[in-house]
């Protein structure tokens, strides 16, 4: 039976940073390692908003296993951060640069389909040492049991492959997470939307504008009321000859707003704060989308089965604390944590002991705690209760909380740049909304500019994706309003009253009755994995190299 | 001294670091080492584990001595590989028949033996053949009646001969990519060899003669075909025995040879079928569903092919065929070569449609057309072909001078929406109707009556059809990217919308505001009264 599948002794599922991560730690340890990779190229599925840090503290950073990162495959180095709190045309700017040289070895901004081709060239190297390598266009589609065991994983383009470990670093909406049910789309509050825009940017107007030198770059926070009152915020980073211009918004929130992602987008894109960066030009080299899961709810504490190791956001392991953003970082010390785990269990002659060693490694190694804070979960049921944030709010808006506004402006940035207060940050409008709104309100300043730009509408926005329609891979699987409405805008290339979008909303008219349905033609989608969440649908990945192709990630 | 102390490492990274050591005394001592420190087990059987494996390697075990048992037999192959002494090895052979008796243990085990006896002959010994029939009396040998099996040795062979596979009466468009790709191998093969070897195309068929000059235009040096109106479909007895027939026994002037030396089939269904057969027939071998083709010489060490053992032999002329293998993630050449006492020829492969580029036809091109004139036996028509289907080839869009095209703007009332499409698309002499992704994808319920029309056959732009039509309507359609390419060579585009801003207005030569609930009957009123163009000036805004 399974003797008759081919065998490898490791295989990663995924060549993000924590696949490549964990594959070159298993390489390095003489282990033989495939790689199976669903897009044309490493980096063409993958989206990030476009950070990556290197952590003092971590055993693993992505320049210490792969030589070369920061000069090759990485943009510009990111040395100021600055939050900015919104209202109406006023602004109050903090200067967050010392959070986020906390514990920072240093802080790049990267764009994924360069970043991760790069990386997967070099696994490819270091794996077929061991007997291994990198396939692209291969899609895993689940895992391979014997006996309720897990022993390999299968695919829609080669037969199963039966291994020893299995490291699943296929992404926020991992298919082997799901089918092992380690991790699920049910709750919207354990979810974040980003979407992105790169826009083309020369980099002599990058240096100019953002006042850097051109081997260095600043990072941009935006948050306040400029978002419809949808919890979230938006980010600008410097690329070499490009920005990275996003926002990211808790799903929960932006459903029960029913709020437009591409218009929130352009909310940012717009505000005359900008007009000083982009001096009235835009083009918009790439629209982009992706779930985020949020660490401190999604990140399972114990993410693995039998022979199945996950790493990254297959895990949940997405850290995101106020204006704390981290993603990848973690993932490749998840993916060296998971490869040395094996290794270990391997040479002990009990190779099935990589999963419970992994757990361990991820608490010892302090990532846990970083991923689910004890202070979050601790404060949680007090500050996010409806009648907090709203006595917070009332608070904060009245005279008295405002004075207090005044009084502590130096606290304030203090507080923001407290690893240990963010920790406890609330997921509640009080932190995102009502609190930088009363600072831009009442200690910012009146921005006197006028931003002339235009983004793109949707249909264009869309148009300039890659896309190869196969079957559909998505399945509505009940399209009453009721059950799947909520897609229609959460949807990042959907729309109401857009009909080139994937959800769209109709009315069907059947024997004098009427009735509201959603119905979705999945050509245009970016596989954010949105609507698996908020709608009712059987979503799976596309197969091997169809679907959208990202240029830039 | 160490060059690893493993008491100041973790486990993880001694792994690869122990694996580099190669002195034993030095491994002896970092045990030592770890003993006196942590004293990790997992890390001692690492150490003991490498001091093992370096003292295996030391000691060859004594093969006279070693249990079988405890061997694979890959450690079987690898330890009579080092053995002189065919004493040692008969011994070995006798332990292995009495113990596991692992059938290809000891095939391992006689071969070496048999190696050793010849070198003691002094020469390498040429295997001794024995035709197959008398070798494995206990099979039945179904080709042993045909004339042509082990018949052929050092047989003359000459020519790439291409099936030339037709289609509604057609050339289909993989024969002329394979013709062209014949003529350019055979070009080169000529220069290369100086040799005057031709293309040669098989046409088989009812009234193929008339396709025999465009096979010439598209390489072929000479055409050899059989028409008759029983040949009108593909049957697999009569075209494989014409087939044959022709490149076997037919006495054309210039077929002085016993069989084609290459033979190309397209790898459709029926060119896979046919290949098969044929190649059957004349009793070699086939490469299916090949990706490129060559000829080169290949140096090939195989004893049933050189006929000696250690020996490599040069073969020249080889058509090297590569093929995909496991779905496509690698490639194998395939070689089909002549062994002693029994030729492989001609050298066959079937090629996927596509490979090659379609080439131009020169029409210039000169070549030599001769029929053939076989005898075709009713008994080869015995199956009787009492139905067939043509597949349909879906609806076809392209060809129309009118296009009707139908949008999201059909929401409100869809059945009422297609009602009004088909009824303008109909006013006009050459029309038909189209419709958008949006529409396809649609929730909407249509009535029985034209439910039938809302299928992706329909659908216009990227994944759907082009089109170029004299005339263009997209009524409710507002023209995103995906759709303007299926549709923006048209001559004339009218579109009709509600919203003033949709894309399409902007690419459209008339734009109508409006609803089409109210603008399409209007419009198939005035063609009716054969006034379209002034009603389309009269509302149209732009």
């Amino acid at each position: 039976m399974t003797d008759d599948y081919e065998h490898f002794e490791a295989v990663v599922v995924g060549a993000g940073p924590g696949g490549a991560a964990a594959a070159a730690t298993l390489a390095e340890a003489g282990v033989e390692t495939l790689v199976l990779e669903r897009g044309v190229d490493a980096g063409s599925k993958n989206v990030s908003g476009g950070l990556i840090y290197a952590e003092e503290s971590a055993p693993y950073t992505i320049d210490s296993i792969f030589d070369g990162f920061r000069e090759e495959a990485a943009e510009r180095p990111i040395s100021e951060y600055y939050i900015h709190n919104l209202a109406g045309e006023k602004v109050k700017t903090f200067d967050l640069s010392d959070i986020h040289h906390h514990d920072t070895e240093w802080c790049d901004a990267v764009l994924r389909r360069q970043m991760d081709s790069w990386l997967a060239e070099r696994v490819h190297e270091k794996c077929r040492d061991t007997g291994g390598g990198l396939l692209t266009e291969v899609r895993v589609n689940g895992l391979l049991r014997e006996e309720g065991e897990i022993v390999g994983v299968t695919c829609d383009e080669i037969d199963p492959i039966t291994a020893d470990v299995i490291i699943a670093a296929d992404g926020v909406n991992s298919e082997l997470a799901r089918d092992a049910g380690l991790m699920d789309w049910e709750e919207p509050d354990e979810w974040f939307q980003g979407v992105k825009a790169v826009v083309d940017m020369d980099p002599g107007a990058v240096n100019d504008r953002f006042g850097v030198e051109s081997d260095d770059g600043v990072a941009h926070l935006f948050s306040g009321d400029l978002f419809q009152g949808v919890r979230g915020g938006g980010f600008l980073y410097t690329n070499e000859d490009s920005l990275s211009i996003g926002t990211v918004f808790h799903l929960d929130s932006l459903t029960e707003e029913e709020a437009e992602p591409h218009e929130l987008l352009d909310s940012l894109l717009t505000h005359p704060l900008l007009d000083q960066w982009l001096d009235g030009e835009y083009h918009e080299r790439e629209y982009s989308a992706k779930l985020v899961p949020d660490s401190k709810k999604a990140a399972n504490p114990s993410p693995h089965q039998g022979r199945l190791l996950l790493v990254g956001d297959a895990a949940g392991q997405m850290q995101a604390q106020g204006p704390i953003i981290k993603g990848m970082n973690h993932a490749v010390t998840a993916g060296g944590l998971a490869a040395e785990a094996f290794a270990e269990a391997k040479s002990r002659g009990n190779p099935d002991s990589a999963g419970d060693l992994y757990e361990k490694k991820l608490v010892d190694e302090g990532v846990m705690a970083k991923l689910r804070p004890q202070r979050y979960r601790m404060t949680r049921t007090l500050s996010e209760s409806d009648l907090v944030t709203k006595v917070a709010g009332g608070v904060l808006d009245s005279a008295v909380g405002r004075a207090g506004v005044k009084l502590f402006d130096g606290a304030i940035e203090r507080a923001f740049n407290s690893p240990f207060l963010l920790g406890m940050i609330p997921d509640t409008r009080t932190s995102y909304v009502t609190v930088p709104r009363v600072v831009g309100e009442v200690l910012g300043e009146r921005i006197d500019a006028e931003n002339t730009i235009e983004p793109p509408e949707l249909d264009d926005r869309i148009g300039d994706l890659t896309y190869d329609v196969g079957d559909p891979h998505i399945e509505l699987v009940d399209n009453s309003f009721a059950a799947s409405g909520a897609a229609v805008a959460a949807c990042p290339v959907s729309a109401k009253d857009f009909g080139g979008g994937c959800y769209r909303e109709e009315t069907v008219k059947t024997n004098g009755s009427e009735e509201k349905v959603v119905s979705l033609d999945t050509q245009p989608c970016v596989e954010c994995g949105t609507c698996a969440v908020v709608a009712d649908t059987e979503w799976e990945h596309p197969a091997g190299g169809k679907g959208v192709e990202f240029k830039d990630g | 001294m160490v060059s690893v102390d493993p008491t100041e490492h973790e486990i993880a990274e001694l792994g690869p670091k122990i694996k580099d050591v190669e002195d034993l005394d030095e491994l002896e001592e970092m045990l030592e080492l770890e003993e006196g420190g942590e004293d990790r087990d997992p890390v001692k059987t690492l150490i003991e584990g490498r001091i093992e494996k370096l003292s295996a390697d030391d000691e060859e075990p004594d093969p006279s001595e070693a249990d079988l048992t405890e061997l694979t037999v890959a450690d079987i192959a690898n330890l009579v590989r080092g053995i002189e002494d065919v004493d040692v090895l008969e011994d070995i052979l006798e332990r292995e028949r009495d113990g596991k008796e692992r059938k290809s243990a000891i095939s391992q085990i006689e071969n070496r033996i048999e190696d050793l006896t010849q070198d003691d002959d002094g020469e390498a010994a040429e295997v001794e053949y024995v035709p197959p029939e008398e070798k494995y009396p206990e099979l039945d040998h179904p080709t042993s009646e045909k004339r042509w099996v082990e018949g052929t040795v050092d047989g003359d062979y000459r020519d790439m001969w291409v099936y030339c596979e037709t289609q509604q009466g057609e050339l289909i468009d993989a024969s002329k990519e394979i013709l062209g790709k014949a003529s350019e191998l055979m070009a080169g093969y000529n220069e290369e060899y100086d040799e005057d070897e031709a293309v040669v195309a098989v046409l088989i068929g009812e009234d193929v003669s008339e396709l025999a000059e465009e096979a010439v235009a598209y390489g072929a040096d000479r055409v050899v075909y059989q028409e008759d109106e029983r040949l009108e479909r593909f049957r697999h007895k009569p075209y494989t025995e014409i087939f044959c027939s022709m490149c076997r026994d037919s006495d054309f002037e210039w077929r002085d040879y016993h069989e084609p030396r290459y033979t190309v089939f397209p790898a459709t269904n029926n060119g896979r079928d046919l290949s098969a057969l044929v190649q059957a027939e004349l009793d070699s071998g086939l490469a299916s569903d090949c990706s490129d083709l060559y000829i080169d010489s290949a140096t090939i060490s195989n004893p049933a092919k050189t006929g000696t053992p250690g020996d490599n032999k040069v073969f020249e002329r080889v058509l090297h065929m590569p093929r995909p293998d496991f779905s496509g993630f690698e490639y194998s050449t395939i070689l089909c070569i002549d062994k002693p006492h029994r030729d492989f020829h001609p050298q066959g492969a079937s090629v996927i449609p596509g490979t090659f580029d379609l080439p131009d036809p020169d029409p210039e091109r000169e070549g030599e057309i001769v029929e053939h004139e076989l005898e075709l036996s009713e008994e080869w028509f015995h199956v009787e072909v009492t139905d067939y289907d043509q597949l349909e080839g879906g609806v076809d869009l392209t060809g129309n001078e009118v296009v009707v095209a139908l949008g999201r703007g059909i929401g409100e009332d869809p059945t009422k929406g297609m009602e009004l499409g088909l009824e303008l698309a109909d006013a006009f002499e050459e029309a038909d109707l189209g419709l958008s992704r949006g529409v396809i994808t649609a929730s909407y319920q249509f009535d029985g009556h034209v439910e039938d029309y809302v299928a992706e056959e329909r659908q216009i732009g990227e994944s759907g059809q082009v089109v170029e039509p004299d005339l263009y309507i997209a009524a409710g359609i507002s023209g995103a990217v995906q759709h303007k390419v299926g549709m923006d060579e048209s001559d004339t585009i009218v579109a009709i919308n509600t919203d003033p801003d949709a894309d399409i207005r902007g690419f459209s030569d008339y734009y109508i505001e409006g609803d089409l609930f109210e603008v399409l009957p209007r419009l198939t009123e005035a063609l009716k009264e054969g006034e379209f163009s002034r009603a389309v000036a009269e509302v149209s805004d732009d």
